[in-house]
């Protein structure tokens, strides 16, 4: 094996890869990248079993090869190379040498047929739509996912093909984000899966905002292939990501979304999300909820602790109905306007026991429960 | 900076257990009464009958029951006595907002804010409080009244059951003197002791004794130990008070028990008792931990944690069980079964979305507040139907 490569191209290469390593001490390769020079492309592949990602960069290949390197140390050294122009080639049984200007590293390996490949599965559900939409839906909805280890199956997010569109949903059990986009299914293609908190945020590292992603998923795998647009980064053809699907029936969500509107509010989005932020300086963890009043065409966002004292704020909105008071969250209220874009949003509740939700104009809404004052 | 009139209040009640249970059963009224569990117990409260006959307090119930053998034992239930001092402390709420609370059944007040303009004036105040929690408690409170915390304190013990004391500003140095030196608070039995072999006996003795002497005797603290003496103590009233982290009981069975039903029991009997108090506090537990204690006083452990806080009885009856059978792994007859709840979340707590349960924990909710209600009443009366059929003890 021998090749030539850009060293930022390297790094790019290996940046899309890094975060994905195993910790098992039994399984010493699943620390390595895999690299496999052939043609005019090096691939380099990491998985912890659980997931896998695979880029792929341009490279000078003078010989055909495979080896597996620690990433993070092989990370580490060319991100540190002094040239550009950067040779690799096998050295020794499991060997790799690393030449730029005038440096050289030598680096041990593990042979690349002990790597575990990246697993191939039966296609049963195939999708394609732009990267910055599923992006976009994304971040709509994945701070909603439970990190509760008790509650596996809310720690993802939930993907539905059907009904002419893909949903998006993720929840804790105390709040719900859902975000939805349009798009052909036909009538027996639909399908769902939950995409697990990991790939979650490996996947929205790797969508960018330009090109497609094709989404290809079973019962119990799925995998995303991101095309490369641009080309200065030395990334190739496309990356794909393949990943364990988290097994389970996720929650009848639907049920928990409000049926019907009894009050609502349109706020202007970024200054409830600071007003929000202003009163939850003073919340204390035995006081932790941020209080909205509506009533007589205001709502004021307040917050109070013993340890620190109280602020309160109040807001211009269009609003006659009487007077209620609700306890939240402020993380649970900031969330959800910090991942949105829209200038004004709709805030519609019922009373302090009652969900409260958010909605945008067209895609998405989050039910948030409040807090019971004692 | 000393005050100029006794505005500090130290109000302790007297055998506040026994108290309790004489306010709930009037017929306990003037015997030989004491709170503690049977045999394998101890005693945690002890009327002054009681303590005439030779009963003290930590004592172990069966010493108790050989030097006063007509001894009345009163099984107890720290939830009314918890409900009590509540109770008791609303009331000293309604003379100054600057109370604290030191035990269950120990505080002090600052009337200083209360603006009157005299020692009599205070002491009619507080003698005024003193009857009113005798007539809308039924319990016995001594008072001590001084310029500081700590001679308030000790003037509240002098004339027990209760007492009223008032040391006069500029009087404290006269009135500590003549006490034996163990009154001053931090000086335990081996201090007493050390401090009597050499000549200090009476809290004046602190201030007779050269400055040098002192010192080899008490330490580098030697001046704050004169300072006391004097009666000097510049502490304020610490309204912070400390959350409980946790709610926990105990029980020393009178027979090693072996019976896995009876450990059920008695454990599921513990969390009856800690959760009206968490509810009480407006609080709500997460962790569930159960302990078991063998007679050769080995013991094991097991605890879960709910994914949520409450302050129901139903989640935690459901790890019980298997906690139990967790705990007790060594299958042998169990001497101590313990209960504890942490992981104590305060006064708001996060609604769910999934509740196909929320209703009915609503309506699980209102019951037990009902209940709650009730005993705070009879004193415990109203009981679940797992603790029927076998009375306990």
């Amino acid at each position: 094996m021998k090749f030539k490569i850009n060293r930022d191209h390297f790094v790019t290469g290996l940046s899309q890869v890094i975060n994905v390593v195993g910790t098992r001490a039994s399984m010493p390769i699943l620390s390595n990248v895999l690299i496999e020079a052939e043609g005019d492309t090096v691939s380099l592949t990491t998985t912890n079993l659980d997931l896998g990602i695979r880029a792929r960069i341009k490279a000078e290949v003078s010989t055909n090869g495979t080896i597996t390197l620690p990433v993070k140390k092989l990370a580490t050294i060319v991100r540190a190379l002094p040239s550009n122009d950067t040779t690799v080639e096998l050295s020794g049984q499991n060997r790799v040498k690393i030449t730029s200007g005038g440096s050289v590293f030598q680096i041990m390996g593990l042979a690349a047929d002990q790597f575990p490949p990246l697993p191939t599965f039966a296609d049963q559900h195939n999708f394609s739509l732009a990267q910055k939409d599923l992006s976009g839906l994304l971040k709509k909805v994945a701070y909603a996912q439970s990190t509760d280890e008790n509650r596996y199956i809310l720690n993802g997010v939930f993907f539905n093909f059907g009904e002419g569109k893909l949903s998006l949903v993720a929840t804790d059990g105390r709040r719900l984000a859902t975000a939805e986009k349009t798009m052909t299914i036909g009538e027996d293609e639909g399908g769902s899966l939950i995409l697990p908190a990991k790939t979650v945020a490996e996947l929205q590292r790797l969508l960018g905002d330009a090109g497609e992603v094709a989404i290809t998923f079973n019962d119990r795998q799925v995998s995303f292939v991101t095309q490369i647009t641009k080309n200065d980064t030395g990334l190739v053809d496309n990356i794909r990501l393949v990943s364990k699907v988290v097994e389970g029936n996720y929650p009848n969500y639907r049920q928990v979304i409000p049926k019907e509107t009894v009050h609502r509010v349109d706020i202007e989005r970024e200054l409830l999300l600071e007003c929000v932020g202003r009163a939850a300086i003073m919340t204390s963890d035995k006081s932790s909820s941020v209080k909205l009043t509506v009533g007589n065409n205001e709502i004021e966002i307040s917050a109070s602790s013993t340890e620190f004292g109280e602020a309160h704020e109040k807001v211009a909105v269009k609003y006659d109905g009487p007077e209620v008071k609700i306890a939240f969250n402020p993380q649970y209220l900031s969330d959800p306007l910090r991942a949105l874009s829209d200038d004004t949003v709709h805030f519609e509740f019922k009373d302090d026991m009652s969900p409260g939700v958010f909605k945008n104009k067209e895609d998405f809404l989050c039910v948030v429960m409040p807090q019971r004052l004692s | 900076m000393s005050r100029e009139l006794p505005t500090f209040v130290h109000l302790d009640a007297d055998a506040f257990f026994v108290a309790v249970e004489r306010a709930l059963d009037p017929s306990l009224r003037g015997k030989k009464v004491a709170v503690g569990g049977r045999q394998r117990g101890i005693i945690s409260s002890a009327s002054y009958e009681a303590r005439a006959c030779g009963v003290y307090t930590p004592m172990p119930t069966a010493q108790a029951l050989r030097v006063c053998p007509d001894l009345i034992l009163v099984s107890g239930g720290m939830g009314r006595y918890g409900e009590f001092s509540r109770r008791l402390f609303a009331l000293c709420e309604t003379v100054t907002p600057l109370v604290e609370r030191r035990s269950i059944d120990e505080g002090f007040m600052d009337v200083g804010p209360c603006g009157w303009r005299s020692a009599e004036e205070i002491a009619a105040k507080i003698r005024a409080l003193q009857q009113r929690i005798r007539e809308e408690l039924d319990l016995p409170v001594s008072f001590g009244l001084a310029t500081a915390k700590l001679v308030a304190a000790i003037a509240s013990k002098q004339r027990k059951p209760e007492g009223f004391t008032v040391v006069a500003a500029g009087a404290e140095e006269s009135f500590l003197a003549p006490l034996p030196i163990g009154v001053l608070p931090g000086v335990g039995k081996k201090t007493e002791v050390l401090l009597k072999a050499n000549g200090i006996v009476k809290v004046a003795d602190l201030l007779a004794h050269g400055d040098a002497e002192l010192a080899a005797l008490l330490g580098r603290d030697w001046r704050d130990w004169q300072r006391m003496a004097r009666g000097e103590d510049d502490s304020e009233i610490s309204l912070e008070r400390e959350d409980a982290k946790s709610y926990s009981q105990q029980e020393t069975f009178a027979e090693d028990a072996a019976d896995f039903a009876i450990i059920l029991r008695v454990a599921k009997g513990m969390l009856d008792a800690l959760l009206p108090k968490v509810r009480a506090d407006g609080k709500r537990a997460r962790t569930l931990t159960v302990k078991v204690r063998y007679p050769g006083m080995g013991e094991d452990v097991a605890g879960r944690s709910l994914a949520a806080a409450t302050d129901l009885e139903g989640p935690f009856y459901a790890l019980l069980e298997s906690l139990l059978r967790q705990a007790w792994r060594r299958r042998a007859a169990v001497r101590l079964v313990a209960v504890r709840l942490s992981g104590i979340e305060g006064e708001e707590s996060q609604l769910e979305l999934f509740g196909e349960n929320r209703e009915r924990e609503e309506r699980q909710r209102r019951l037990a507040e009902a209940v709650d209600a009730l005993n705070a009443r009879s004193g415990g009366r109203v009981r679940h139907g797992h603790q029927l059929g076998r009375g306990k003890n």
